[in-house]
Formats: structure tokens, C-alpha cells, sequence
């Protein structure tokens, strides 16, 4: 059969492209500039020149304070990283120190990262992640795991990959490895633990959160007050968490991930991962270090401190990011 | 019975089921999901009779409360617990209303789409639709009897071989099997067959070519404006009511939305009447046929 091209097809024909170019540039997947950023930038100028006039917000106005500092420290070598980069990655740089910078007071939800909309794939989020480890490195105390360590404590490591068989990275040295939680006996020996709940990282970015969820969030960030708990010999951190949620009535979810062989908590007292931006969500810390592997693959020791905070930006503001490219 | 609504001007039918399906849809509302389920319900057993009622209650309400059941499985949002699953999640109270909530939408939508099957003939659907997109509107309207007409030809084929003893009632299991697989056979290459006659004789009549009238019997009367009008003025009332936030609800982390206001009940209203319309329209036109019968 043949088909007759007329005019009009080829109007249709153009008229549909133009809109999926459209919808293309607006939905943030192309490179180079994208539609949401051109408003969002002048809306940003505009404010900030009307709000800056009459300093009244003090807490808002604290948070960025200390981020322009922290911004300051860095700022020689995100410069020279800038140039270096790709076209991509230098809008969303300069998007980040936008939203740090330019608009010193109100933020909407519109400019937290991702926008409002749950929009960043995986992808652009390792992009993110990369943006973040290139400008800062890790945070402090976030320390490259040790395979020669690892491996002489029985960590079997592939090596092609250079991680286990549930894609766990090498442990840093003196930290406990990863159990597999089918292989433990729990037994009836007590230990105590202290165990908290905050996310006070929310009061900081409390624009970014979904307004909603802003009635769930306590005056002073904490959930759960530090507390010592009871736990018995051979449990992980995510038997405690469950545990002490279910006494204290707190709403707790969680899903196990077999690829990793792990449990991976989705919200606390219903704040979800995600609720306060695209790079927002629950980790762990064990003694100040964040374990790079699950809560229900980290056996606990008597004695041991068991902090879960809620993070805005990939554990950057909770000292727990941990640059997988560099240091 | 002949019903009344479907003897208006095409334009009226669709753009009362583009509101219907487009509210349904889109409001999470429960009072609209309540409005919009028992309605639909109300319309297609007005229509369809005892058949629509049989598919109704034994089909799209068991439907009903198994994905109202399933929802609180895997969804473990809400903040009043009420308990725990033995895998460590709780399961909340809002979670089993969302379930519900969702799963009232999707009856009501299946429900609403066997009265509009009923209503938009494919001839509709093609007189409206033919000029702007004649190949699309062919393509769409055939698909859309598909089903509805590949059962009848099913039961046809059924019929005719049971005649020589072939049907699937017939014999052991086996045979039963390999008589259904022949009766199936019948049917595609039938169905394959019709579709390629159907393009031919579009084509052959010079469907969609430039220039050509079409042959319909629709006119638009005072009554279809009149319904036009009130089916607009409800619609933009109720859309503009929901754009406006005057349905807003919420289901997590707790329950909560606009119920008892003034505005709020008037869009409820408002919602009612657009989607008894055509139940109206039935009833009026009955009115009058029984008025007139009994002034003789």
C-alpha cells in the first residue's frame, strides 16, 4: 500500500515532533538548559532582591548562612572543577549554588533538587552524586573501605568487582563486617544499646518538604530521644529500630532488598525517602560511622550507639556522604 | 425500552461521558468516588437491566473488596497503626481507606465504560470524530467493538458447531479442549478476515478522502442544547470547583480534606445532577410518552 504525502501529513508530522522536542526540553532530560530552570533562576533574582531588604527569618536566614561558609571553604574548588565539566554538569552546578546562594531566604518546593515533582532518574542522580563528591569529597570520617582488611576478617570479595556477592564495597579497617541475617542465633543474653531517631536536617530544608508531611515534623527534629535499649546477643540494628518503633508506636517501614540481602528503610514515623527531595532519605549511623552496607546486615556489640537521621542531600548534611569515585 | 439519552445529538453523549470519565477519574474525593460508583451503577442497570446488575454484583463488586483488600499489603503508609504483619510492617488504617478509595474509582470507571458502549455507538464515534481523524477514528471504533463483537461471533461459531457435535460441551475433556482450540481457530481467522474487509470497503467507499459527506441522521435540536448547556455549566462548575481545590482530601499520612463546607456540598450537588443527566432525561421522556398516552 502506499501512503500520500500531503501537506497537511507533513504539518501533523512536524506539529508532533515540535511537541516531543517540547515536552523533551521541558522534562529536563536534554542537555544544556532546561525549561524549568530558566524561570525558576529569574524567580530566584527576584526574590531574593525583594526579601534580603527586610531581614526578618532567622532560622532560614542561620541555615544559609552557615551553607555560604561552607560554600566559601569550597568554593576554589568547585571553580576550577566547573570548567572542566560538561555542559550538564555545569547548569546543575550552577543550579546548586543558585538555590545556596542566590536566594538567600525563601526557597519554594520547586527548588529542591528533583523540583517537586519526583522527576531525577537513576541516573542523573549518580550524576548529582558525582557533582557533590567532585565539589566536597567525602565527609569527614568517611573513610574508603580496606580490602585487605576486609578479606582477612572472611569478607570474600569478587574480584572483577571488588565488592562481595551482595555488592557491598570492602569495609574500612576496624569496623565490623556485614553477617548475613539468615545465619544468626539470636540468643537470650541482654546487651544494651542507645538507640535515636532525628531529622533535624528537615527543620533546615523545611521548604523542600512535602507540605503534607510538615505536621509530622517535631519542634526540635527528634523522633525518638536518645535512649538505652535492650536488645539480645546476635540482633542487627534494624531488629531494634523494629522493636523500640512497635513500643513507642512510632510508624516505621521498611522493605528487604535480596540483591543486597538487606532490609532498607522507607520511612520513620511516616516521613518517606523522597519526601524531602529527590536526594532525601534514612540512614544509620553505628559510633558516629555510617556502615556502607544495610541495617539488618550490621550485628550489634553491647554498648554501641545506633543514630538514624533523615538526610536532604545524600548524607552530605549529616556528615555521612561517602564518595564512591574519590576521597 | 428505548432509552432517551441515546436518541441526543452525538456531541451531547460524548462530551457527558468525557466529563464522566475525566471526574472519575481524576477526583479521590470519597464522597465523588461514592457519588460516581452508585450512580454508575444506577445508569447501567437503568440501561442494561438485570444483565448489568448481574455483572455489577457479582463481578465488579467482588473485584471491588479484593483490591480493597490488597492494598494495605503492600502499602504500609498512615499513621494509625492498627497492626502488625508477621514481616515487621504495620498495617494503618489509611492505607485500607485508600485501598478502598481506589479501588471505588476503578469499578465505578469499568462500570461507567459499559454504559458508554451502550450509548456511543461506533457510528457516533465516527460522525464526530470522522472528519478531523478518519483513519484514527476507524481504527478506534473498530477496536473498541472488538471485543463486544468477537463474542458474539464466538457464540455464533459455538452454535454452528455444536449443530455437527463439535461444541465444547461435547465429549471427554480432551476433545471438549481440541473442539474449543477449533472454534478459537474459527474465530481469529474470522476476525483477521473482517478487519482487512472492513479497510477494503472504507476504502472502496472513499472513506476520509477529501471532499467526501458522510450520510447521518443527527440533528441538533432545542433539546440538545438544552442538555448541552446544563451538562456544560454542571461540568465547568464542578471542574473549576476541583481545579480550585474545593474537593481537596488526602489519605496519608492522615486523613483529612474539605467535607462539610458550604462550597464543597454545592460541588457534590452539582456532581449528582451532571451524572444522573441522562437518568433524568430517561425519566422526563417517560413522563411525557405515559402523559400523552393517558390525555387520548
Amino acid at each position: 500500500m502506499k501512503i500520500k504525502i500531503t501537506r497537511n501529513k507533513i504539518i501533523a508530522f512536524a506539529a508532533i515532533i515540535a511537541l516531543l522536542a517540547a515536552a523533551f526540553w521541558y522534562g529536563g532530560n536534554a542537555p544544556g538548559l532546561q525549561g524549568w530552570n530558566v524561570s525558576s533562576d529569574s524567580e530566584d533574582g527576584g526574590d531574593a532582591a525583594v526579601v534580603s531588604e527586610n531581614a526578618g527569618l532567622t532560622d532560614e536566614e542561620e541555615t544559609e548562612k552557615h551553607k555560604q561558609e561552607k560554600n566559601d571553604d569550597s568554593d576554589d574548588s568547585i571553580n576550577n572543577e566547573n570548567e572542566e565539566k560538561s555542559d550538564k554538569a555545569d547548569t546543575t552546578a550552577e543550579e546548586e549554588n543558585g538555590a545556596e546562594t542566590d536566594s538567600p531566604e525563601k526557597r519554594g518546593i520547586e527548588t529542591r533538587p528533583g523540583g517537586a515533582e519526583a522527576g531525577l532518574s537513576a541516573d542523573e542522580k549518580v550524576n548529582l552524586a558525582k557533582e557533590i563528591s567532585d565539589a566536597e569529597g567525602s565527609s569527614p570520617g568517611m573513610v574508603k573501605g580496606s580490602k585487605e582488611y576486609s578479606q582477612s576478617e572472611g569478607m570474600s570479595i569478587n574480584e572483577e568487582t571488588g565488592k562481595d556477592k551482595y555488592l557491598t564495597d570492602p569495609v574500612p579497617e576496624g569496623k565490623p563486617l556485614p553477617v548475613e541475617p539468615q545465619d544468626i542465633e539470636i540468643s537470650d543474653t541482654e546487651y544494651k544499646c542507645t538507640l535515636s531517631v532525628r531529622c533535624d536536617t528537615i527543620l533546615d530544608n523545611i521548604d523542600w518538604l512535602d507540605p503534607e508531611k510538615a505536621e509530622l515534623v517535631p519542634e526540635d527534629g527528634v523522633i525518638f530521644p536518645s535512649t538505652e535499649v535492650t536488645f539480645y546477643e546476635g540482633e542487627s540494628v534494624l531488629n531494634v529500630l523494629q522493636r523500640e518503633m512497635k513500643k513507642a508506636k512510632i510508624h516505621m517501614e521498611f522493605e528487604n532488598t535480596p540483591m543486597y540481602n538487606s532490609a532498607y528503610i522507607e520511612g520513620i514515623n511516616n516521613l518517606y525517602e523522597f519526601d524531602c527531595g529527590e536526594l532525601s532519605g534514612w540512614m544509620y549511623k553505628v559510633n558516629g560511622w555510617f556502615p556502607n552496607y544495610g541495617c539488618s546486615r550490621y550485628q550489634l556489640k553491647d554498648g554501641d550507639t545506633v543514630e538514624w537521621v533523615f538526610t536532604c542531600d545524600l548524607g552530605v548534611d549529616v556528615d555521612g556522604y561517602y564518595s564512591s569515585t574519590g576521597q | 425500552m428505548k432509552d432517551a439519552f441515546s436518541g441526543y445529538h452525538p456531541l451531547v453523549n460524548f462530551l457527558y461521558f468525557a466529563f464522566i470519565f475525566l471526574f472519575s477519574m481524576v477526583f479521590m474525593h470519597p464522597i465523588c468516588l461514592g457519588v460516581s460508583l452508585i450512580s454508575s451503577f444506577i445508569y447501567s442497570i437503568y440501561l442494561r437491566g438485570k444483565k448489568a446488575a448481574k455483572f455489577n454484583f457479582a463481578f465488579l463488586l467482588p473485584m471491588l473488596l479484593i483490591t480493597a483488600l490488597v492494598n494495605p499489603a503492600f502499602n504500609h503508609e498512615g499513621a494509625t497503626i492498627l497492626t502488625y504483619f508477621h514481616t515487621g510492617n504495620p498495617l494503618t488504617f489509611e492505607s485500607m481507606i485508600y485501598g478502598v478509595a481506589a479501588a471505588t474509582m476503578l469499578a465505578s470507571v469499568v462500570c461507567w465504560f459499559s454504559c458508554y458502549n451502550e450509548i456511543m455507538t461506533s457510528d457516533k464515534f465516527v460522525y464526530l470524530f470522522g472528519r478531523i481523524i478518519p483513519a484514527m477514528s476507524l481504527i478506534l471504533s473498530m477496536s473498541l467493538r472488538f471485543v463486544p463483537r468477537l463474542k458474539h461471533q464466538i457464540k455464533v461459531a459455538s452454535d454452528a458447531q455444536r449443530c455437527i457435535g463439535r461444541d465444547v460441551s461435547n465429549g471427554s475433556i480432551l476433545s471438549r479442549a481440541r473442539h474449543g482450540i477449533t472454534i478459537l481457530s474459527i474465530v481469529i481467522t474470522w476476525a483477521l478476515e473482517n478487519a482487512i474487509e472492513t479497510a477494503d470497503s472504507m476504502k472502496s467507499r472513499g472513506y476520509g478522502l477529501p471532499g467526501r459527506t458522510a450520510f447521518s441522521i443527527y440533528r441538533f435540536d432545542a433539546r440538545d442544547k438544552n442538555a448541552i448547556t446544563a451538562i456544560l455549566i454542571l461540568g465547568a462548575y464542578v471542574l473549576l470547583g476541583g481545579i480550585a481545590g474545593g474537593l481537596k482530601w488526602r489519605y496519608f499520612p492522615t486523613i483529612k480534606g474539605r467535607m462539610g463546607e458550604f462550597y464543597t456540598i454545592s460541588l457534590y450537588l452539582a456532581y449528582v445532577a451532571l451524572c444522573l443527566v441522562p437518568v433524568i432525561v430517561d425519566r422526563k421522556e417517560e413522563q411525557q410518552w405515559k402523559a400523552t398516552q393517558l390525555k387520548i
